[in-house]
């Protein structure tokens, strides 16, 4: 029984010394083994493992320590935990220095190129170091996205948003923070539109897309909502449509204090609501008709 | 007792089977020693590298690539047409689009880097990227600063690429430069001096890559970025088949009937298929001490060809 886990220790070991990225960040233990080893690697370290019972420990800490930039991260979990929160985005040092300057450009240059070479001067380095961002302008946009996610989620954890007044309901959450989120959009507003067309672009809408989710799904968990039925996936799809649609009214909002948008949202909000009653009716009325149905087939001597 | 003959018989020829020296001793115990590591070159025995599919010494993989490239230096342009079907001019434009070489924005006060990029287009004889990143910075960003220094190991090389420069607007201005020198060690350029570091279709050639990534580390700024496009391992097994079969009998062909000369062209696919893969290459990449933006590569026509990226930290 030591025997195998003992080479399997090894065959983790000698993993996380290969340079390269995707060998070290491979976690099934199977693929490891059906790894081409060099035979005398095996034969010259397998007395030192069988000897050392913490070597398995070290293997461990040794394979968590390359800071490699997005999806390559074995950790993506698609749920939430409040004990462990989800980093708002992955980039790596340098590109979140280069980000968080150019998202100082933003209100004059827009989401452009010009933001990112501004932001890359300002952190001190090259016109030819935004090749850090691959993505180029989409990269700001994520990032913008992603970080005032993350505000929006410091916000209701340090209890500024609904500690004052009486204690607010589920969906009276989901409205103040779709406003809250939307709110934070407005110091862009003349660029958003813009930004909005890049997101819509072939390429960048499964990014787009799963942004969105994100979205929807932080506004959820930080409301309270705990549904664990059919219902997770209809509230956020509301949840996201009314936000979707929120956004571009926003765009094109000149009230103060964004009164037009936020009447808009709890209209679109109500509107959701009405079309999730009327489902459930539709879904009880079904039910009835069919449990009568049963009933009087079986009154009929069906044997159903 | 013809029973006890044959009896006899059959034991005789037993022992004597046995007797038989068994030279070829197999058992399992002895895969350690068959598998056990051939002794060590010694210091003063000659390294050797791969040039195509033939090991030469590491001393005459230069002047082997130097006949190569001075054979082909005429009809350099006819013959990459043909063995790619034109597609590199459309790789070479996007991966020049992709870099965006010039300063658009003008430079502000608190600036520290100043006007325009400084440019080593490695392994870029005929000038082929180098006027390419010229133009771009001319007409897209309007950046008249920008200057590349075209730098080749081979002379023959390099006067294509000087007769070629006589058409463009940048010949004899301060913004071309010609350099001959080996990738591997540049002492004529000093170090944290260049934007950009280029190589196309170059590094394949070098006798120690990583030798040449390093020194590329070293004339580098910091935030300086590294981009290398190269032949590199197509992912779709069925696609790749297609394209061995064209590129191990079609191009030394095309080769011989174009340019006179089928070695040449032979080496050049043999050199293709020597190249690490996109992953091994970024690994090297990484160990000169680069940054890897996202993947780290793109590759391009399923890929045939990689554009490799890398930037130099802020320390």
């Amino acid at each position: 029984m030591t025997r195998p886990t003992s080479l399997l220790a090894l065959t983790r070991r000698g993993l996380s010394h290969a340079s390269s990225p995707r060998a070290a960040l491979s976690l099934a233990p199977r693929t490891h083994l059906r790894q081409p080893k060099p035979q005398s690697q095996i034969h010259t370290t397998t007395t030192t493992t069988t000897t050392n019972p913490r070597q398995n420990n070290l293997t461990i800490t040794s394979r968590t320590t390359p800071s490699r930039p997005n999806r390559l991260s074995p950790s993506t979990r698609t749920y939430h935990s409040d004990h462990h929160p989800t980093q708002p985005h992955d980039y790596t040092n340098s590109q979140t220095t280069i980000l968080s300057a150019a998202l100082h450009h933003v209100p004059t240059h827009g989401f452009s190129r010009n933001a990112l070479t501004l932001g890359a001067r300002d952190a001190g380095f090259l016109d030819v170091s935004v090749q850090l961002l691959p993505r180029g302008e989409f990269d700001l946009i994520l990032f913008w996205l992603a970080s005032r996610r993350g505000l929006l989620r410091s916000k209701v954890e340090s209890d500024g948003l609904f500690s004052a007044g009486p204690v607010l309901s589920v969906d009276d959450k989901i409205q103040i923070l779709l406003m809250e989120r939307l709110r934070m959009n407005a110091e862009v507003k003349d660029q958003w539109q813009d930004a909005l067309a890049v997101m819509s672009l072939g390429e960048n809408i499964p990014l787009s897309l799963s942004e969105l989710h994100a979205l929807a799904d932080d506004i959820l968990n930080l409301a309270g909502d705990k549904s664990v039925d059919a219902s997770w996936y209809s509230k956020r799809m509301a949840v996201a449509a009314v936000y979707a649609a929120s956004d571009f009214v926003m765009t094109r909002d000149t009230s103060a204090g964004l009164r037009e948008t936020e009447e808009f949202v709890a209209r679109r909000w109500a509107d959701a609501r009405a079309v999730g009653d009327k489902l459930t009716g539709v879904r009880e009325c079904l039910g009835f008709m069919g449990s009568t149905a049963v009933g009087l087939g079986r009154s009929w001597g069906l044997k159903i | 007792m013809s029973s006890r003959s044959l009896w006899r018989s059959l034991q005789t020829q037993t022992r004597r089977r046995l007797a038989m020296p068994e030279t070829p001793y197999r058992c399992f115990s002895c895969t350690r020693q068959a598998q056990a590591q051939p002794p060590k070159p010694t210091a003063d025995e000659e390294r050797f590298t791969h040039f195509g599919f033939q090991n030469v010494p590491e001393s005459q993989k230069e002047s082997m690539v130097k006949t190569v490239f001075s054979s082909v230096a005429s009809s350099y342009d006819v013959m990459n047409d043909m063995m790619s079907l034109g597609i590199h001019r459309l790789w070479k434009d996007h991966f020049v689009r992709s870099l965006n070489p010039g300063s658009a924005l003008p430079s502000r006060d608190h600036d520290t880097a100043g006007r325009g990029w400084n440019i080593l287009d490695i392994a870029g004889g005929t000038g082929d990227i180098a006027f390419r990143m010229l133009d771009h910075a001319t007409n897209i960003n309007h950046d008249a600063a920008t200057r590349v220094t075209i730098a080749d190991i081979n002379p023959d090389m390099l006067a294509e690429g000087k007769k070629r420069s006589i058409q463009t607007p940048y010949y004899n201005t301060n913004r071309l430069a010609f350099l001959e020198g080996n990738a591997q060690s540049m002492p004529s350029i000093p170090s944290n001096s260049v934007d950009l570091y280029t190589v196309v279709f170059g590094i394949r050639n070098f006798t120690d890559k990583q030798a040449a990534l390093n020194e590329a580390f070293r004339v580098l700024k910091p935030g300086g970025v590294f981009a290398c496009m190269e032949f590199s391992k197509v992912d779709n097994a069925l696609f790749n088949a297609v394209y061995k079969q064209w590129s191990f009998s079609a191009i030394p062909l095309i080769g011989q009937l174009v340019a006179g000369d089928r070695e040449s062209y032979q080496y050049l696919v043999e050199s293709i298929e020597q190249f690490p893969s996109q992953e091994e290459f970024r690994g090297m990449i990484q160990k000169a001490g680069f940054l890897i933006p996202g993947r780290g590569f793109e590759n391009l026509t399923g890929g045939i060809a990689a554009i490799h990226k890398g930037i130099k930290p802020l320390n």
